[in-house]
């Protein structure tokens, strides 16, 4: 029977090493060449212009997305609960659609629409608006795709948090308390799901660090377009940079999926329900 | 055709009956078919669009609608347009499938074949290695490991890209870690081909896999065992009486779900063998898109035929992952 127990185990612990093994070794090949502790591939940090033009390029995109993806979403969600329930499906399905068109495809579609706009002539608005889009030191045309290829995740946390609380009845208390539709929403509904927005971020954040298709598809120089660059030569340092991404990554889609369940007020009713029968049950043991 | 329209509408509505008499007089019909609603030009008609377009549900549906139309809408529906349209031998456009019987030539057919053969294979070896870890998981009954096991998967199944391939090729490749400790050389094992994308795709099709099934096999209810103990079944007759009925379609939309994920991927494919190693319609798309003239137009009816795809697998997971739903309630 035990040996049957820990037979259980064998699958778990195959997949988690599968899954720890790549990781211990880019860490060990970006820490330790030759077989000695040197932090040297990270001199690129320094000494690499190109680098920190990339970070900061990736940086601005990050901070334009969350706040356009904010700032439409929520209003948007807000509005598909109180005034219009029958736009609902039409704006879930709208929203889910970039979960299943893979990135590549929105960026061919992209390419094609930018590239029209070129074709218009110097000088005319259809190029004058894919020039600004396509501006190397901020590509908005990345911002707005990167906001639509997060929806399909935020759209359903920050939908399934409007849920859970009542919303409607939160609205009414506060308009007859004298508030106003937009301080509602700052104030009361925000603050109520916080849980949703957390994870919203940063899942914005996380996918906005390590997006390659679009960016490298429209030639902007992001992080991970960069660390393709460099690999051919020097790879040790886009090893290295590749080993900080993934982890940064990792660190803020663990916080997103943790804000997701712990913020909600369903997490927190699961929450408080296991409290409650954990301390049941330890009473109906103790007497 | 509009003369029985006519009549329909005017005979509930009489007072419209004038109206739409003369405009039906001086136009020979053609604009008489909305008769129970003023003309299009009348103040009467666009009374109320004004307010609606300043309500405040208006107001806030805009700006993701703009989004969402100018990022994604006009964008795949001009790659479908651009798919579809051909030149014609006198130099006009016209509307033909040129571009996607372009497919069959060259590389990309090649391409077509190895995404279907990589996303197979690939999905294959998750579904069976997901659904037995997730298995073995329930198996345990630790809500400890549950969660840790749903965060973990969450975070993997979103893993991909540059950094991926580059832990894989750290690990896997010709002068990699594990591979010279295994000295898989000598088995002829490469990373740089369709094994060592099988490989990669593990990474995040696995967890996928484990995402999906794992809440089946939690869900199996122990009543539903206990019936099965006491009606004198056997633990082999509770899963193929039971168990497998109900999770089967929760693990074929699994699969197919990795399926799609495999088929989609791009990035960590893109690092990992560059451009033309290993011809795949992501890779393809991607090479096509930075050359110019005909090509571009090959690209969209690739990026068509991958949408079709990818909807197509959607809507099959939803079906299955419904199916199973009905019983885990």
């Amino acid at each position: 029977m035990d040996a049957l127990k820990n037979a259980r185990w064998v699958p778990v612990v195959a997949v988690a090493l599968y899954v720890a093994i790549p990781v211990l070794c880019s860490v060990y090949y970006a820490v330790f060449p030759g077989g000695s502790f040197s932090l040297g591939a990270y001199s690129v940090i320094a000494e690499d212009a190109s680098l920190a033009a990339a970070a900061t390029r990736t940086l601005s995109i990050t901070a334009l997305t969350i706040v356009t993806l904010v700032v439409t979403l929520v209003p948007a969600l807000v509005a598909v609960h109180l005034w219009a329930p029958k736009l609902r499906p039409i704006l879930e399905i709208l929203c889910t659609l970039p979960l299943v068109v893979p990135p590549i495809a929105i960026a061919a579609g992209v390419v094609a629409l930018l590239g029209w706009g070129a074709r218009q002539g110097r000088g005319s608005l259809p190029n004058a608006i894919s020039q600004f889009l396509q501006n190397p030191d901020l590509p908005l045309i990345l911002v707005g795709t990167y906001v639509v290829l997060c929806l399909p995740f935020t759209f359903r946390s920050i939908d399934a948090g409007l849920r859970t609380i009542p919303l409607k009845a939160m609205v009414e208390g506060s308009a007859i308390l004298g508030s106003s539709t937009f301080g509602t929403i700052f104030r009361v509904v925000i603050p109520n799901i916080r849980g949703s927005m957390l994870f919203s971020v940063f899942f914005a954040v996380a996918l906005c660090f390590g997006e390659y298709s679009l960016a490298a598809t429209l030639s902007q120089q992001t992080i991970p377009v960069w660390l393709d660059d460099v690999s051919s030569n020097n790879f040790r340092a886009s090893v290295a940079i590749a080993v900080l991404l993934n982890l940064t990554t990792w660190a803020l889609l663990f916080v997103a999926t943790l804000s997701a369940g712990r913020f909600s007020p369903a997490g927190r009713a699961v929450r408080a329900e296991k409290t409650l029968q954990k301390k049941t049950t330890q009473k109906a043991l103790a007497s | 055709m509009s003369l029985p329209v006519t009549q329909a509408g005017a005979a509930p509505a009489p007072h419209t009956q004038t109206g739409a008499e003369s405009g039906g007089a001086e136009t020979g019909g053609a604009t008489a078919s909305p008769a129970q609603r003023p003309s299009l030009f009348s103040r009467a008609r666009w009374q109320g669009v004004g307010s609606a377009l300043r309500s405040p549900a208006t107001l806030s549906l805009l700006p993701l609608g703009l989004i969402l139309l100018l990022f994604f809408i006009v964008p795949i529906v001009g790659m479908a347009i651009i798919a579809i349209t051909v030149t014609t031998q006198d130099g006009g456009t016209g509307v033909g499938m040129d571009n996607f019987l372009a497919l069959n030539r060259g590389s990309h057919s090649a391409a077509i074949v190895n995404s279907v053969q990589v996303s197979l294979v690939g999905s294959a070896i998750a579904a069976v290695v997901g659904t037995l870890t997730s298995f073995c998981i329930a198996q345990i009954r630790s809500e400890k490991l549950d969660s840790v096991v749903a965060v973990f998967t969450s975070v993997l199944a979103n893993d991909g890209g540059a950094p991926l391939a580059f832990s894989f090729i750290v690990t896997l490749g010709n002068a990699g870690v594990i591979f010279g400790m295994l000295n898989l050389g000598a088995t002829g094992f490469s990373l740089y081909s369709w094994q060592g994308l099988v490989v990669m795709y593990q990474y995040f099709l696995i967890p996928t896999m484990i995402m999906v099934s794992l809440p089946t096999f939690v869900g199996l209810r122990k009543e539903w065992r206990e019936a099965n103990a006491a009606l004198g079944g056997s633990a082999s007759t509770f899963w193929r009486r039971v168990g497998l009925p109900i999770a089967a379609p929760a693990l074929l939309g699994g699969w197919i779900l990795c399926f799609g994920a495999a088929f989609a991927t791009h990035a960590s494919a893109a690092v990992l063998i560059g451009a033309g190693g290993y011809p795949l319609i992501p890779l393809n798309i991607g090479d096509l898109l930075g050359q110019a003239g005909d090509s571009q137009q090959v690209a969209m009816a690739l990026g068509v035929t991958m949408v079709v795809i990818a909807v197509v697998t959607l809507f099959a997971f939803n079906r299955l992952q419904s199916r199973s739903a009905r019983w885990m309630r």
